[in-house]
């Protein structure tokens, strides 16, 4: 039961919104499925070339990323977890930077002045495409998709998605993780 | 000394009266038969599907429920969670244990729940079941002496005794009776509609709980809000909330996407009705798949749109005011608009908080209300009306640490000042374009303008239509088995004294609380006895029997009661 509900109700959401009187407290990120979870060569499923416009307005695609090892990473600056992993992932996108892994953000819900500003303060030098609408997300299902807010998805060199975390990252987990990828040169 | 009789005892041939029967010899030895599996098996299911069962297990689950509306869930809340976690330390870990943090997905409410459904559906299939065979059942024999039946005639006829069944056997047939027939008598039923009516009362009934199961396991609840100019995709991380059922996951949800293009409200401006609303109208485009092609849609309160499977309906909506924030480094920080929360109904105040975590060097946050036609009363300021004529805000700033850092979910309506210091500047009423400037050079809030925004719930509800039709069919098997009476009605015909042959028709409700059996028998035994004697119809009079037989002396008794004995 547990592990048929598991991968439903992990949304990081912004806000109850009910009937005419929305209740005061809002935000609930539902952080009941946090985890992070690899895949062995021959079972991971090939990534959607997704595109789309970075904050700073130039146009990007997943696939120029190819031969590289991609870390996706879902966020948005209104979301606490995601600032509290912002320093682990602006760390390890400067650390494997040399091994050939690009770090991608992928920006939610959230406004070009509120993201820069974030980027900004946590010192995150990789580009991050605008989706305010969400949409990058469809193209994932199917396959690994974001099972809430902030999702990693880490990518291997031939385009498939090799692993995933939900929820906050956390430094040495993230590092063993690439470490894996990187070594295995898959 | 006492006998002692043991059921089934068979007194050993030999035995006299005084002494004790010998016990039978049982196959696991002398004593009672062990009980077994199989009969604690079929003890347990008995239990089970009791009447009584069913109605501790309803009360147990609306028990259970309980818990789940006092104590905060982390399905529904879980920024409460994690405050009650740091309210009662000790408490809460034993709590958890319990599952007393997610009550309605904990083992023990799922065994509730699905013992109450077994106990039901134990309790309606058997049922059911002989209620099958009932319907089905053809009528008893004709009784021996049909005088004890509370209404019963007799009569003298010409006819033979063949003839005279047959006869009856055809008017009762006509009249759509089910019959029985045997060696001079007739035996006839009708009214079975109210067994086939209690029937399909408890396949609906278990139909509605089929229903339901369906929809709770299949179906899902999600809301949105959206600002007018914004979109948003049908994904997990997009939606405000998601209440899957228990077989639902994330791919389960329809990939649409939908834009509110503009949100319209109409007030009543004039009159005793002044400030009710007239219309909501949510103007939106939406594609069902990703490049599909775009089409527009007009959501208005209970008018849901059906996208793919789902159903979108308007709940509610609000004002979002647009604030631009410059930092003490005259950068931008914030630039958006940021949905707030009415407070009145009537004049749609709002209250709500914009969080800038992102200032240079401290994080900003502010507290305050939009007004949409703000008039200054007696000093106070107030909304005049909902809808948004002379809009203003009011705004309290703070500075310092909002709390976001550390990961611990946060509401977005809610500031929290704990660790904050509000700062000194006097509060001001902002119109559209007017900036409040931060003492310390802290940088500056501007109110560039206003939008709307609506609330919109997107629905999945796979146990909606055949519960509707479960319902109704219910409903009317109810009324088919308390409005149709099942009534017999026997005829036996023999030879008497003299060669003329009697026929005695009696009839018996089963169910006769209206008490309309007594007309309807006179009438039926009337149309009988003219078909037996081929006198005048029913109602024609009381002619003599052309058959040139007299009557029975003493007449005939219609009613219940006393018919004459044959000589």
């Amino acid at each position: 039961m547990a592990v048929a509900g598991s991968l439903a109700v992990s949304a990081c959401a912004s806000g109850p919104i009910a009937a005419n009187t929305p209740k005061s407290n809002g935000a609930s990120f539902v952080t009941g499925n946090t985890g992070a979870q690899m895949f062995k060569p021959g079972d991971r499923p090939a990534a959607p070339d997704i595109s789309g416009t970075t904050l700073s307005g130039s146009k990007l695609s997943l696939s120029a990323y190819r031969g590289t090892v991609v870390v996706l990473n879902f966020w948005g600056s209104w979301c606490s977890p995601c600032r509290a992993e912002a320093p682990t992932l602006a760390a390890l996108s400067q650390k494997y930077a040399s091994r050939g892994v690009r770090f991608l953000g992928i920006d939610i819900r959230d406004s070009p002045a509120s993201a820069e500003a974030f980027m900004r303060d946590y010192g995150i030098r990789y580009p991050s495409l605008n989706d305010p609408s969400d949409e990058l997300a469809l193209a994932f299902r199917g396959t690994v998709s974001p099972g809430g807010i902030p999702t990693t998805l880490l990518i291997d060199r031939s385009g498939h998605i090799a692993g995933r975390i939900i929820g906050e990252s956390s430094y040495s987990g993230l590092n063993a993780m690439l470490a894996d990828i990187t070594a295995g040169s898959s | 000394m006492a006998e002692v009789r043991t059921p089934g005892a068979v007194r050993s041939p030999g035995g006299t009266p005084g002494e004790p029967a010998a016990p039978p010899a049982f196959p696991g030895g002398p004593g009672p038969r062990p009980f077994g599996l199989p009969g604690w098996a079929r003890w347990a299911w008995r239990q089970l599907t009791s009447m009584r069962t069913a109605l501790i297990l309803l009360f147990l689950l609306a028990a259970g429920s309980v818990p789940g509306s006092v104590i905060p869930q982390q399905g529904i809340d879980a920024a409460a969670v994690q405050s009650y976690y740091k309210a009662h330390p000790a408490l809460a870990p034993i709590l958890a244990r319990l599952g007393l943090f997610d009550v309605f997905g904990s083992p023990w409410f799922a065994a509730i729940y699905i013992l109450l459904f077994i106990s039901l559906a134990g309790c309606v299939v058997p049922r059911a079941w002989r209620l099958l065979g009932s319907a089905r059942a053809l009528p008893p024999r004709a009784p021996k002496n049909l005088s004890r039946l509370p209404h019963a005639v007799r009569y003298a006829t010409a006819m033979p005794v063949d003839g005279v069944t047959a006869a009856a056997a055809a008017v009762l047939a006509g009249r759509r009776f089910r019959l029985q027939r045997g060696d001079g008598w007739v035996s006839a039923e009708k009214g079975y509609l109210r067994d086939a009516g209690n029937l399909l009362f408890h396949v609906a009934l278990l139909g509605v709980l089929f229903s339901v199961a369906l929809g709770g396991l299949f179906g899902y609840k999600a809301d949105r809000l959206l600002v007018s100019g914004q979109t948003f995709a049908d994904t997990v991380t997009a939606l405000d909330e998601f209440h899957p059922g228990r077989l639902v996951s994330a791919a389960d949800l329809p990939p649409f996407t939908l834009t509110l293009e503009r949100f319209t409200a109409r007030y009543v401006t004039s009159g005793p009705q002044r400030e009710q609303p007239l219309s909501f109208d949510a103007h939106v485009r939406y594609t069902a798949q990703p490049g599909g092609p775009a089409r527009t849609g007009d959501l208005q309160v209970n008018h849901p749109l059906s996208i793919d499977g789902a159903k979108v309906y308007l709940l509610g909506h609000g004002y979002a005011p647009v604030f631009r924030v410059t930092d003490s480094r005259g950068q931008v920080v914030y630039d958006q608009a940021t949905p707030f929360v009415p407070q009145d109904m009537s004049s749609y105040l709002s209250e709500g908080v914009v969080k800038v975590p992102d200032a240079q060097p401290q994080q900003l946050g502010f507290a305050g209300i939009f007004l949409p036609t703000a008039v200054d009363v007696g000093g106070q300021l107030q909304s005049a009306f909902p809808a948004a004529y002379a809009p203003a805000v009011s705004l309290i700033a703070y500075s310092g640490n909002l709390g976001m850092n550390s990961g611990a979910p946060q509401s977005v309506y809610e500031l929290d000042t704990a660790a904050m210091h509000r700062l000194p500047v006097k509060p001001q009423v902002l119109t559209p374009g007017q900036s409040m400037k931060l003492p310390g050079g802290q940088g500056t809030i501007t109110f560039t303008g206003y939008r709307q925004w609506v609330s919109l719930a997107i629905n999945h509800d796979p146990g909606q239509i055949p519960a509707l039709i479960s319902a109704a069919a219910a409903l009317l098997g109810l009324l088919l088995s308390f409005v149709v009476r099942r009534r017999r009605v026997f005829v036996r015909a023999w030879r008497g004294a003299g060669g003329a042959t009697v026929a005695e028709v009696a009839g018996l409700p089963r169910h006769d609380v209206g008490g309309g059996f007594d007309a309807e028998f006179t009438e039926l035994a009337a149309t009988l006895r003219s078909a037996h004697q081929g006198g005048p119809p029913p109602g024609g009079g009381d002619g003599p029997p052309p058959g040139g037989q007299p009557a029975e002396g003493g007449g005939e008794n219609l009613t219940a009661g006393h018919a004459d004995p044959a000589p």
